[in-house]
């Protein structure tokens, strides 16, 4: 049987597997076992068990759960509020400045926490009925937040650019230092939007309030005094210490990364009990149980999705596929095009986590052959996801905003993501046209 | 998709889902149920330590100048105990996301029928890997194998905890098939 044959009937089992409804886990490792059994030599089966330890073995994947940790500990307690809050009394007097406020917020809150449902939440929680009653349309405060809590997936510390370094074989480090260019590029991007937003609803309601109707809520000015804006700092400060901490860590070569995911989870939980209290059993117990639901249910779609992938390797699927790719002779750009399609196209149905590890071994050869750089490359990919995050089908942060504020239609939600969507997909043609804005920190600190 | 939720680590400490509760295979997932909450326990610590233990690496190796030498691996052998012996009590929540977009469009009882054979094959393929990790383990005691590095510790600890884990899940999946068949 040919390698097209046999890769066409892996794509079908693996597709018929997946939308029968058994975990992605599970599916993914079942097809991998039953193509061993079929096509490779009979005790390729006997090591399954071993390919997975060997493939989860790996300190670069397991800082997973301890980052999860972080966040789950950092998400739970009142940070995101309190990170809010100080960022609105310092920014109120700029033009659109409390949209500008939740966008800084969810930046800050995702680098810290590294999730980007636990961000939206946090963040949401005040940011969005805030925003209503300074007279913002539901929609747009509902899309700011959604857009917002989506760097958490490109600022580090990502489990999806962790992930694509593993499956890449790129430095972690330099990945982790890509994302940061494309996330505050991001924000100034949604900031920006934000401010005209405001403008435009500010300059209709002093329309409607010149012509003697009412006087929207968004025409209120509200002030704080300089005592104010100091008083709000004390409860962040330990949150931004430990966000530059964990930083000079892993980058002033005190700690690596696992070692920074170990500290990272260890002083997010020692600034919660210290801060807020939160170190009796009832504030610990939901913490790990978050991390241990979510933690154990990823690796395990990780260990698999690697099973998957090296079967499709062993196999020479994936070769066959990257040199057919390559034998298109798509021109450069049209080649990114399509594989960025290919990728959000997945997210419709699969985790980024999955995307990442199965399609890794197929499209990167045919990329690098293009002259892409693959760390620019992870990073465009990062970006792509977390327009996913945002957009039906699976828009994972438009059910969380959906569940933290159920009186704005999904409708409404979807709506208020559409231009951020947008703007997304502009942040991709400019990271294209100037893949320095990815590249210049990494390139400066390793010394390229 | 059910991802929607489990993605969420705020949502993923949702009680167990469509677990039998009544007759004799209540009794068993009574007794399961117990057992997934021990190993949900160690798991959580198992965390907690290797958290402990990287933090310790760093403090022990930059400002006392202990050498590190055991920290990663004894991290990596906690977190994957911790990623197998929670693997039971995630299922009973259902938190192993699937795609059920076919839940949408599917007659009620095609899509029971559905869900029926999406359990017995991951019932299928958990035995399978269970009993495979089953053998790696006999065979890692039997010969006394080690890991490569100076530490060397045994590698029948990991691989003890993926068996133990996998057949926890298997009997976890197992149950909900069969409760799952009695239902309606």
């Amino acid at each position: 049987m040919s390698t097209l044959q046999i890769g066409l009937m892996y794509g079908g089992a693996t597709v018929l597997a997946l939308f029968s409804g058994i975990p992605i886990a599970f599916a993914l490792g079942g097809v991998a076992t039953m193509f061993m059994m079929i096509f490779m030599p009979a005790a390729s089966v006997d090591t399954i068990a071993q390919n997975v330890y060997e493939e989860l073995a790996s300190i670069t994947l397991l800082t997973i759960p301890l980052f999860i940790l972080k966040g789950a500990a950092i998400g739970k307690s009142r940070a995101g509020k309190d990170l809010y809050d100080a960022l609105h009394t310092w920014l109120n007097r700029v033009p659109g400045g409390l949209g500008v406020a939740v966008v800084i917020a969810c930046g800050l809150f995702a680098a810290m926490a590294g999730s980007s449902p636990a961000t939206c939440s946090a963040i949401g929680s005040s940011g969005i009925p805030e925003m209503r009653r300074r007279g913002y349309s539901p929609g747009f405060a509902a899309g700011l937040v959604a857009a917002g809590g989506t760097l958490g997936i490109l600022l580090p510390p990502s489990i999806v650019l962790i992930l694509y370094a593993v499956a890449s074989e790129q430095s972690l480090g330099r990945l982790f230092l890509a994302g940061l260019g494309p996330g505050l590029l991001l924000v100034i991007l949604f900031a920006g939007y934000a401010m005209l937003h405001w403008r435009t609803e500010h300059r209709r309601a002093t329309a409607t309030a010149d012509a003697g109707g009412a006087r929207g809520d968004i025409l209120l000015v509200e002030s704080f005094t300089f005592r104010q804006k100091l008083a709000a700092l004390p409860r962040v400060a330990p949150f931004l210490i430990l966000l530059t901490g964990v930083m000079v860590a892993l980058y002033g070569g005190i700690a690596t990364p696992s070692e920074t995911a170990g500290l990272g989870a260890v002083m997010a939980l020692l600034l919660i009990a210290a801060v807020y209290g939160a170190w009796r059993l009832a504030d610990v117990k939901p913490i790990f149980a978050g991390t241990l639901g979510e933690s154990g249910m990823l690796l395990m779609i990780i260990g698999m999705s690697l099973l998957y992938s090296y079967v499709m390797s062993y196999l020479h699927i994936s070769q066959g596929a990257a040199g057919w790719i390559v034998s298109l002779h798509l021109s450069k750009w049209l080649l990114l095009i399509a594989i960025l399609i290919l990728v959000i196209m997945l997210g419709f149905f699969l985790p980024p986590v999955s995307i990442i590890l199965m399609t890794a071994p197929i499209i990167l050869p045919p990329l690098r052959a293009a002259g892409f750089d693959l760390i620019w490359f992870g990073v465009v990919m990062a970006v792509v996801m977390e327009m996913g995050l945002i957009h039906p089908p699976v828009g994972l942060n438009i059910f969380v905003i959906n569940r933290i504020a159920p009186d704005i239609g999904l409708g409404q939600v979807i709506r208020g993501t559409l231009p951020f969507v947008m703007l997304m997909a502009l942040g991709v043609v400019i990271l294209s046209l100037a893949p320095g804005i990815a590249m210049w920190l990494p390139d400066i600190v390793y010394n390229k | 998709m059910s991802s929607h939720v489990a993605f969420d680590a705020t949502a993923a400490a949702t009680p167990p889902l469509d677990v039998p509760r009544h007759g004799a295979l209540g009794v068993v997932q009574a007794a399961l149920t117990l057992i997934n909450n021990v190993m949900a326990v160690a798991s959580a610590v198992a965390i907690g330590v290797a958290g402990g233990v990287l933090t310790w690496e760093v403090i022990g190796r930059y400002f006392l100048g202990i050498p590190s030498d055991w920290q990663d691996e004894f991290s990596t052998f906690l977190l994957i105990g911790a990623t197998f012996g929670a693997a039971s009590w995630t299922q009973a929540r259902r938190g192993h996301v699937a795609i059920d977009a076919l839940a949408h469009v599917l007659p009620p009882a095609l899509d029971r029928a559905r869900r029926l054979l999406a359990d017995l094959c991951t019932l299928a393929f958990t035995g399978y890997f269970a009993w495979k990790c089953a053998e790696l383990l006999n065979e890692a005691w039997q010969e006394g194998q080690t890991t490569p590095s100076a530490w060397g510790p045994p590698l029948w600890i990991p691989y003890g905890c993926m068996t133990i884990g996998m057949a926890l899940l298997s009997l976890q999946v197992l149950l909900q098939l069969l409760g799952g068949s009695r239902r309606p």
